[in-house]
């Protein structure tokens, strides 16, 4: 055996060798004044085109081809769909897809510990070979094309080889130079800053409800980063991870005055302030400035405590539990539409109430109505202030007669309810009604309508929910009593879990969408409140479902369940 | 024992080389095909078009039928196997029967009909390709039934059931296929 040692050593070294001639990388390009003969913004939004949604410069899709033979159109997907929007690549059933943005394009891979910096590798004991060299415009339009790296090794065959013109070919690898370079704003030396937003007519006893478990997590995590932090991730994965574990900072924005002035309140905190995200946020009104100022500032927000989202399919940077009370009024539609008795989908009349619940949960029933190919429904605006009487409602159903009411009104049209139920002729007359613009006053539904009103239900079934909600205590620490009601404490607990499975599978990339790409590819969550958090690339509402419920008999009024969590 | 410290290394450079010398070249990794018998689930699924489909009915009808499994949002494996179904509609040769293309969802609550529709669309589908969502426990005896049950649809795995229309029995190919082999497979089948 000894005989061959030379030989062995000699490869080793000469591997050795190879690996360390290939740590240098290239010295810093200068930025060019143009990309393919154009100005560098515009060869940007052409690259951003083509890496996420295909499309050539020219507008036509990107060619490329995939296992072997089988064309594929970049409209039907594109490089963002395995690499994600940050570039950092993802993994799903087996295939992992390798990073593509700058910072890791621009440096030598290895195999082993491939997330160090050169300057971190150049501290390992033993200099590994590198798998590839840094990445050269040629040899990166050469992958691109032939899916084969500088290295010789061929990249799975799911990875399309594109065809495309030098030009195109320009502006894309000009794009990817540029992804994901640098660490985004807010992680400053050893700590992650974050934010929250509360806007200002929330009151104290909900901020608390919502700051107490955020700051009493990130205390704790700060805690075990001091004593325990990067060493833990040292035995785990060496060096590599090292970096991966910050500390964690929270400033809190607190909004003053109309909405109209908060996207400017919110330009000011960030300038003073940059951070990498807002954790959470409180508002009893329409998040909609929040919303749109995150967009244009490119800044994720997590979990806001909101029940008017923006439903948006496009949007990127706010996830969302789910679509609020939207999402109430999308369930009462699939529902109706749903039902082996076509009579209730007969005839719909939509009564609401002025004001963004109402507006919201009529919008959500109208969307869809109309998506399952429905005649529109009649729709009556009630202004704000008024109520809907018995007399209106009488009016109504002798005029419209209609099969089914949604009553977009909360609680004052109680006394109306009387009315539809003692309208038994042609047939009974049906009505919705929304348990979260109820609230507490869902159980006082009067007896006679429980059996013709389905309630829309955006929660877990009440007598289950008791034992998922308690996990949210262990973040009060005692100090504040969770309230069921407002279920601001549960859902922020919910968001904790959500972000801290999310820091980790960002490792250490730094990067606003790379978070955003990580909470993507979570699994689902069995968390309090919803009967589920599901997940997805650029999935941004997480609880899908909505319950139809009915309310039982007597004072125990329980509520029994009409429907599936989600309805299809 | 105490062991020969040369012999520690030379093992340590082998592995180490080892590992190295398979960086040079991949091919893509052939796929594996066996034929099995399934029995399809009594569920009732709904289409891209709101439709509820029985099943059973589809599946069994002894039409030419190919079955898999993906998800609207999924990343990597799904595209390509859609790319595939895309392609087989376009390369089937005038006058060969119809093959009817079936993919069921694997994340159901958010694979709405109109997330189908639109999926659908995006991959320029022809008439003959339903994308199926459905309850998540109608979903899940899917899956068991073609022994293709996983409880994170992000661990999924590419997988293709081509119906042998005259025996009725599965042929379960895993793994990739390119434009020629899928199209050798469908007449292998019988399918064509």
């Amino acid at each position: 055996m000894s005989r061959h040692l030379p030989r062995v050593l000699a490869g080793f070294l000469g591997a050795l060798l190879l690996g360390t001639a290939a740590l240098a990388a290239p010295p810093p390009q200068p930025a060019p004044a143009t990309v393919a003969g154009l100005p560098v913004d515009q060869a940007q939004a052409m690259g951003e085109r083509m890496y996420r949604q295909g499309i050539l410069p020219s507008g036509e899709p990107m060619a490329s081809v995939v296992n072997g033979d089988v064309p594929v159109a970049g409209t039907s997907f594109s490089c963002s769909s395995c690499h994600l929007r940050a570039g950092l690549g993802s993994w799903e059933g087996g295939i992992v897809t390798l990073p593509t943005n700058g910072a890791r394009l621009n440096i030598p891979r290895y195999w082993k510990f491939p997330n160090l910096s050169i300057e971190e590798r150049k501290e390992l004991k033993l200099q590994n070979p590198a798998a590839r060299p840094a990445y050269t415009d040629e040899t990166l339009a050469h992958l691109l094309r032939t899916g084969r790296d500088p290295s010789g090794y061929d990249m799975h065959a799911v990875m399309p080889r594109y065809d495309l013109s030098d030009r195109d070919m320009a502006i894309l690898i000009f794009y990817l130079r540029n992804l994901s370079l640098r660490h985004s704003p807010g992680v400053v030396g050893d700590t992650l800053h974050f934010a929250t937003v509360i806007t200002p007519e929330v009151s104290e006893a909900d901020q608390q409800a919502m700051l107490l478990p955020l700051n009493n997590y990130i205390a704790r995590h700060n805690q075990f980063s001091a004593g325990f932090g990067n060493r833990m991730y040292l035995g785990v994965g060496g060096n590599e991870m090292s970096g991966a574990y910050r500390k964690l900072a929270l400033s809190v924005w607190r909004l003053k005055g109309p909405a109209a002035s908060w996207g400017g309140q919110l330009e000011a905190f960030l300038a003073k302030e940059p951070v990498f995200a807002l954790l959470g946020g409180i508002s009893y009104g329409e998040w909609q400035p929040i919303h749109a100022f995150c967009e244009r500032a490119q800044l994720p927000c997590l979990f806001p405590i909101t029940d008017l989202p923006v439903v948006s399919e496009t949007d990127w940077y706010t996830q969302y539990f789910s679509k609020g009370y939207y999402q109430e009024g999308q369930a009462a539609a699939r529902f109706l539409n749903g039902l082996d008795d076509p009579a209730p989908a007969g005839v719909v009349v939509q009564v609401i109430q002025a004001g963004p619940e109402g507006r919201a949960l009529a919008q959500g029933f109208r969307d869809t109505w109309s998506e399952l190919g429905r005649t529109a429904a009649k729709e009556v605006l009630l202004p704000k202030g008024t109520r809907l009487t018995a007399a209106a409602l009488g009016d109504l159903l002798t005029r419209e007669r209609p099969t089914t009411v949604l009553l977009w009104t909360g609680d004052t049209s109680f006394p109306a309810l009387e009315r539809l139920a003692a309208r038994k002729t042609p047939a009974p007359v049906h009505g919705f009604m929304s348990a979260r613009l109820l609230g507490t006053r869902l159980a006082s539904l009067p007896e006679p309508a429980r059996k013709l009103v389905w309630i829309t239900y955006p929660y877990r079934e009440p007598q289950l929910e008791p034992k998922f909600s308690a996990y949210a205590d262990t973040l009060l620490a005692g100090a504040v009593q969770r309230n069921p009601a407002t279920r601001i404490s549960t859902r922020t607990y919910s968001m904790i879990q959500v972000l801290r499975q999310g820091l980790m599978d960002m490792d250490r990339h730094f990067y606003r969408d790379n978070l955003l790409d990580r909470l993507g590819m979570q699994r689902d969550q069995i968390l309090p409140d919803y009967l589920r958090l599901s997940f997805g690339p650029g999935q941004r509402y997480a609880a899908k479902g909505c319950f139809i419920m009915q309310v039982g008999p007597g004072d125990k009024a329980e509520l029994v369940r009409q429907s599936e969590w989600v309805i299809h | 024992m105490r062991r020969n410290p040369w012999s520690i290394l030379l093992v340590t450079a082998s592995l180490w080389l080892s590992g190295t010398g398979s960086l040079t070249a991949q091919a893509p990794p052939p796929y594996t095909r066996t034929l099995e018998s399934y029995s399809v689930p009594e569920v009732v699924l709904v289409n891209q078009d709101g439709t509820k489909v029985k099943l059973q009915a589809l599946l069994d009808s002894g039409e030419p039928v190919i079955l898999d499994f993906i998800f609207g949002t999924c990343t990597t494996i799904c595209p390509v196997l859609s790319a595939g179904y895309a392609n087989l509609q376009t390369k089937l040769p005038a006058g060969s029967p119809k093959i009817h293309l079936v993919s069921v969802s694997i994340d159901p609550e958010n694979d709405t009909p109109k997330v189908m529709r639109d999926y659908l669309k995006r991959y320029r589908a022809k008439p003959g390709w339903d994308f199926l969502t459905g309850r998540r426990e109608d979903i899940d005896k899917v899956m068991r039934a073609f022994n293709a049950y996983i409880p994170n649809k992000m661990s999924h795995y590419p997988l293709t059931l081509i119906r042998e229309p005259k025996t009725g029995k599965w042929i379960r190919i895993f793994g990739m296929m390119s434009s020629s082999e899928f199209l050798a497979e469908c007449k292998k089948a019988g399918l064509l």
